[in-house]
């Protein structure tokens, strides 16, 4: 027994080092929490500097700004830590254990060869000027410019009334927000005369805000929420800021010697690059991630590439250090000692019918496919998440996923077909995901569910090969159920995609074999839905019924 | 990860204590988890998938999975039906555990005429979850080989998962709670969804026509001195009811709310697509009776003028907030470390909220403070690094 489990696994070399991309707080605290479990890191930063200095991050409410350079300071002082500043990522081949990057410096292109890589860029942030049509210069400023001037000389806003718009060019954020709450709370210290502050919604979602706008308000700060920007004149030293009250019928204007304008926290300029490089997925918003909960926290569709803080979503620091040690922890679970147990047939291409014809590479949602020099594709058994939409997809049917190989399902399904007595035969082909489980979870709860119907556990919906659907009404089904995730929630991102494509080709097949379609039917539903799986069933064995039996028997 | 295997207490069987749990047993270490209830998953098990055509990322299917991760686990020992008494030390630690009173359902008394006949029974009776399902014997006694007997366990660290408590709609009598049979809140329409699969209206379990979700039910509320957004309720809300409109096309929802919260990095799309089905109004509303038909006669200040109105809802739906677990003073003075201004553990340092002021001791989720599933599930994960840490230091 012992001696047939060695033979099945494979012990896979790993590359230890690690590549962080990023030399802001995020890719700083990083570095330091993977080079503390003992892995050799290259932190690379496009810009001079690493540490708070890399970072268009807002500085206000971050813990003192000598903390961070503390922390920063550490990168020099630990072991096995490489910076390289003025540099970019150029290149990268390989799959998790085993990448190799080039790494362009002002200089030279390095070469390395790394196990894990985590992406950690910072912000790009502007004022949002022409999103109010206004004009820099003047009363109007920026909010960094506000900033830069309650920091330098606080009492230049003595006595001065300084007015806030938010939420409008762009839809808000907590830290948008959080940056405004100080700089109230700053001006109030500073004996402002007045201070108003414009907004759509007030966004407080983070720790502590509500809290600092209560405080804000009490201490005299007036908040006008409105559903459009307010009309704002800016006349030299001046702006007049108004807006049409409807509950008490009136034009509120105020005149403000300072009108602070919001700024955009967007992505970082660098992420499209680094994502055609490294081929992750883009999600919304140009973030490096998709919007897939399989992803939460820090994980990519492709393993052993991760991302962190701004490089995946706009929250303030002490979330994007949270997700440093997400992505440390995650990069150690990859890189463990060096060597990984993996099954020798988690995919296993027979060369004999590959024709080469790059549809396995094209498909594959996780980036495990790569060509050795002869012209033979590998799928690495680290990288491989075993979906098995490659399997399906090659023309030449030249790939099989271990424990659910082509004659192992079709066995299945004639097997199972077999057992059927008299009811209304139904196959339903279950994500293990999504509709196994919620299949289990009906069948565990005692709800009743059709006697005829059949599950056949799938890895992914897109391991149900068309040819699986119509062996299912060759082999006695009255009715077929391809059941998947919920769009957006699948495991290998486009399984279920493939899945539905599939079933319309099978529908329009059956129909010419003179079945009625609807003998097919492609759900979605998720691990936690027992009660909607049940539903599912029980209706498709009605329909069945009305339809009775199958003509192909 | 040294020689000497390390242990470790996760206090709270939540989705943050099953996070952390599990991140630290895939690093080697032994868990010993905790959980109050007699069942793991704590509120986020109950909550119902709420996807429409699409996913809409409420991260419910995760805790089921997590909790997948957490029962084929063979280094965690789960505890049901138990909690802290007492903790000695200063690491290790050694925490003496007692039975917390709640004993699950006879499986067979509750289920035993099959689901259909008592769903919410059924689904109560095993802990929500077909994962839970493997703690019980059907007579209504734990396991004895998945669930431990209270003990005294000696750990190397403890992590602080106790999560929240939902706001107790009685704290805002005008809602009529509990007077008024089809005001409920988000986590009775949770429950109810995952029970049945479908919204339903308590009085008569017909499906609403026009229903109503209230924001902000016991968060950003000056005078219960609430002064936090508990930052879930907002997509919980929306999501929810997209999903519901989306099952029923012709159903009504009106959203009150004071701001809307953010969602995930699609929130513009998904919000636009929430003001295309939905109709949003920026006030709370005042107070609410029952019709003479069940209806929910709800009184509000127009947006338009700020004049009284009067709207007749199906189904009001309470968006109550996350509020600091009612154990928390009484375990943070047992374990030394204290409460924040709101009530839920301090978390001193934002260089790292996972610390508490005690070496040692560790905040995941909801203890620490109001956050999402996604949330919690990233803040556990930075709790298990930071234990890790400390565990090879120590």
């Amino acid at each position: 027994m012992t001696a047939k489990l060695e033979t099945a696994m494979e012990q896979i070399e790993i590359a230890t080092g690690v590549l962080v991309v990023g030399g802001g707080m995020t890719g700083v605290a990083t570095a330091l929490e993977v080079a503390r479990q003992g892995y050799p890191v290259t932190l690379i930063e496009a810009g001079e500097k690493v540490g708070p200095a890399a970072e268009s991050r807002p500085r206000t409410g971050l813990p003192d700004a000598r903390r961070l350079q503390d922390m920063a300071a550490r990168l020099a002082q630990t072991d096995g830590i490489e910076v390289l500043t003025a540099t970019r990522l150029d290149a990268a081949a390989g799959v998790a254990g085993d990448f190799k990057v080039w790494l362009s410096t002002a200089e030279d292109v390095l070469e390395r060869r790394v196990g894990a890589i985590v992406v950690a860029t910072e912000f790009d942030t502007a004022p949002l000027y022409d999103g109010y049509g206004l004009t820099p210069g003047g009363a109007v400023i920026g909010q960094s410019e506000l900033e830069q001037r309650l920091a330098g000389d606080p009492g230049s806003f003595s006595g001065k009334t300084v007015a806030f718009v938010a939420g409008f060019a762009q839809s808000g954020n907590p830290m948008v927000m959080q940056r405004i709450f100080h700089c109230v709370k700053a001006l109030q210290d500073a004996g402002a005369a007045g201070v108003y502050v414009y907004v759509g919604d007030l966004k407080v979602a983070d720790d502590g805000l509500e809290r600092e706008y209560r405080t804000g308000r009490d201490r005299g700060a007036i908040y006008f929420k409105l559903k459009e920007a307010p009309a704002i004149a800016a006349s030299g030293a001046q702006v007049v800021i108004g807006f049409h009250d409807p509950v008490v019928r009136q034009q509120i204007e105020v005149t403000a010697d300072c009108l602070v304008v919001e700024e955009s926290l967007g992505v970082g300029a660098q992420c499209a690059d680094l994502a055609a490089i490294l081929r992750i997925d883009i999600g919304p918003r140009g973030f490096l991630q998709s919007d897939n909960i399989y992803r939460f926290p820090v994980a990519t569709n492709r393993e052993g590439i991760f991302v962190a803080g701004a490089s995946r979503e706009v929250r303030s620091l002490p979330w994007a250090l949270a997700d440093a040690r997400n992505a440390a922890l995650q990069v150690a679970e990859v890189l463990g000692d060096g060597t990984r147990l993996v099954p020798r047939d988690k995919a296993v291409v027979d060369i004999g019918k590959c024709t080469f014809c790059l549809t396995c590479y094209r498909c594959c949602p996780h980036g495990a496919i790569y060509w050795l020099s002869e012209n033979k594709p590998v799928i690495s058994p680290v990288a491989c998440q075993a979906c098995g939409i490659c399997a399906s997809e090659c023309p030449m049917d030249a790939i099989q996923i271990g424990g659910f190989t082509d004659d192992l399902i079709r066995g299945q399904i004639a097997a199972k077909l077999a057992q059927v007595n008299g009811d209304p035969a139904i196959v339903a082909f279950c994500c293990q995901n999504s509709a196994l489980p919620a299949g289990e979870m009906a069948a565990t709860f005692r709800m009743s569910v059709p006697a005829g119907l059949r599950t056949i556990q799938v890895p992914c919906a897109g391991k149900i090969d068309l040819q699986y659907i119509l062996d299912a009404f060759v082999s006695g089904a009255d009715g077929v159920l391809v059941m998947a995730c919920h769009p957006g929630n699948c495991k290998s991102e486009r399984g279920n995609t493939y899945a539905s494509w599939r079933v319309e080709d099978a529908q329009r097949l059956i129909a010419g074999a003179g079945l009625e379609p609807e003998r097919l039917r492609f759900a979605t539903l998720a691990a936690n839905m027992g009660t909607d799986f049940k539903a599912i069933v029980v209706d498709m064995d009605q329909k069945i019924r009305e339809l009775g039996k199958s003509r192909l028997h | 990860m040294n020689s000497q295997t390390k242990k470790v207490m996760v206090i709270g069987g939540g989705i943050a204590g099953m996070t952390a749990a599990w991140e630290l047993a895939r690093a080697g270490v032994e868990v010993a988890l905790v959980e109050k209830a007699a069942f793991l998953g704590g509120y986020s098990i109950q909550y119902a998938c709420k996807a429409t055509d699409q996913c809409q990322q409420c991260g419910a299917c995760g805790v089921e999975k997590m909790l997948a991760n957490v029962i084929g686990e063979p280094r965690i020992r789960v505890y049901l039906a138990a909690e802290a008494a007492a903790v000695a030390g200063d690491g290790p630690f050694t925490v003496t555990l007692r039975a917390s009173g709640n004993q699950p359902e006879a499986i067979d008394a509750a289920c035993g005429k099959g689901y259909e006949k008592d769903p919410a029974a059924c689904a109560a009776a095993r802990g929500y979850s077909i994962h839970n399902a493997v703690f019980y014997k059907a007579d209504g006694g734990f396991d004895p080989r998945r669930v431990a007997a209270p003990e005294s366990v000696e750990v190397d660290a403890v992590v602080v998962a106790t999560g929240f408590v939902p706001f107790n709609p009685d704290e805002k009598p005008t809602y009529r709670y509990r007077q008024v049979a089809n005001v409920v809140t988000g986590l009775d329409l949770e429950r109810a969804k995952r029970v049945y699969g479908d919204v339903r209206r308590p009085s008569d379990g017909a499906l609403p026509k026009k229903m109503a979700f209230i924001q902000c039910v016991g968060s950003r509320d000056e005078r219960l001195g609430h002064l936090w957004c508990s930052q879930a309720c907002c997509p919980y809300a929306l999501r929810s009811a997209l999903a519901t409109r989306f099952k029923h096309p012709e159903l009504d929802i009106t959203v009150f709310y004071m701001d809307i919260q953010n969602t995930t990095n699609s929130f513009d799309t998904f919000y636009e697509q929430c003001r295309q089905s939905m109709r949003f109004v920026r006030t709370i509303p005042v107070d609410m009776y029952e019709t003479e038909d069940g209806g929910v006669r709800t009184r509000f200040m127009a947006e338009e003028d700020g004049l009284p109105v009067e709207e007749i809802f199906d189904l009001v739906v309470l968006s109550v907030g996350i509020m600091p677990g009612n154990d928390n003073p009484a375990l943070a003075e047992m374990l030394g470390i204290g409460l924040g201004a709101e009530g839920f553990f301090a978390r001193p340092d934002l260089l790292n909220t996972s610390a508490t002021v005690r070496n040692g001791l560790f905040v995941a989720g909801t203890a620490g403070g109001p956050m999402t599933i996604s949330g919690s599930m990233a803040s556990a994960g930075q709790s298990a690094a930071a234990v890790l840490q400390y565990l090879g230091r120590a």
